[in-house]
């Protein structure tokens, strides 16, 4: 019971947040609706006993990232966008196609399968399910050449940001 | 001890912040929005993986959120640092006004 309250005032926060973000007008304000979002998805992931990936969430997303953001937006010193949206068509394109993509996976969702059969039963978790030692020992064995190979990515896109903020183009 | 609230509940969730993701992306014009947009669907899609993963019992699902991070953490430095360069350029953050391969 505790645990639908707590995930249905993290989804409320999460919609109202994210509709925000896309229909406000000052980018400094969708920003930090962003880390609204950031946020109580973090809140719902630990409902789901997933503690590490929250502490990720807030500190990768809603501390890095979200500051790289509000960095770049006060330093281009980006005003409200007149009009706001797409005109024309385009705007009406958009809302179509966004409501194929919705009903699209509320179907894929909610749908019994293909032969008819139910979801299977939650399984029972380990006692250090989503804990750091956990994931660690997964990303360590199973999965150790792409965590190495993210490293190169990494390392790719700090040479590319510093090579595209120096150089003049056009 | 076993969820009380069902998979699919989540499933919808996800979908709706993914599809409020999606009309960003197609209706907004200043390209900061669109790439605060990419951010909601990313997290949408990690939300789903995260409650696949906990009916499951299982961490890859875990493994791939941490993916999808470092993913969106290198697009977003280099997302920022070109609208950065058009910017200085351009005067302009709108992708209504850059329409340099159209000919």
């Amino acid at each position: 019971m505790f645990e639908s309250l707590l995930f249905a005032v993290f989804a409320g926060i999460a919609i109202g947040c994210a509709l925000g973000v896309v229909f406000h007008r000052n980018p400094v304000h969708c920003a930090l609706l962003l880390v609204g979002v950031l946020l109580s998805v973090a809140g719902i992931f630990i409902l789901l006993h997933a503690q590490f990936v929250a502490a990720l969430q807030v500190i990768v997303y809603a501390g890095a990232i979200m500051v790289l953001f509000l960095f770049v937006v006060m330093l281009l010193n980006i005003k409200g966008e007149t009009p706001l949206l797409t005109p024309g068509a385009a705007k009406g394109f958009g809302f179509l196609f966004a409501l194929i993509v919705f009903v699209e996976l509320i179907w894929t969702a909610v749908q019994p399968g293909s032969e008819g059969q139910k979801m299977p039963e939650a399984v029972p978790l380990p006692s250090d399910f989503g804990s750091p030692a956990a994931l660690g020992r997964v990303l360590y064995t199973v999965w150790l050449y792409p965590f190495e190979i993210t490293s190169i990515l990494l390392l790719v896109a700090v040479i590319g940001a510093v090579v595209l903020a120096k150089r003049k183009f056009f | 001890m076993p969820p009380t609230v069902p998979l699919v509940w989540y499933q919808i969730l996800a979908a709706i912040l993914f599809t409020i993701g999606v009309v960003g992306v197609l209706v907004r014009r200043s390209a900061l929005v669109i790439f605060m947009s990419i951010e909601l669907m990313l997290n949408a899609v990690n939300l789903s993986f995260v409650a696949f993963s906990r009916q499951h019992a299982s961490m890859d699902g875990h493994i791939f959120v941490f993916f999808v991070m470092a993913v969106a953490a290198a697009e977003v430095a280099i997302g920022l640092a070109i609208i950065v360069a058009i910017f200085r350029n351009k005067e302009t953050a709108s992708v209504d006004d850059v329409h340099l391969l159209k000919g």
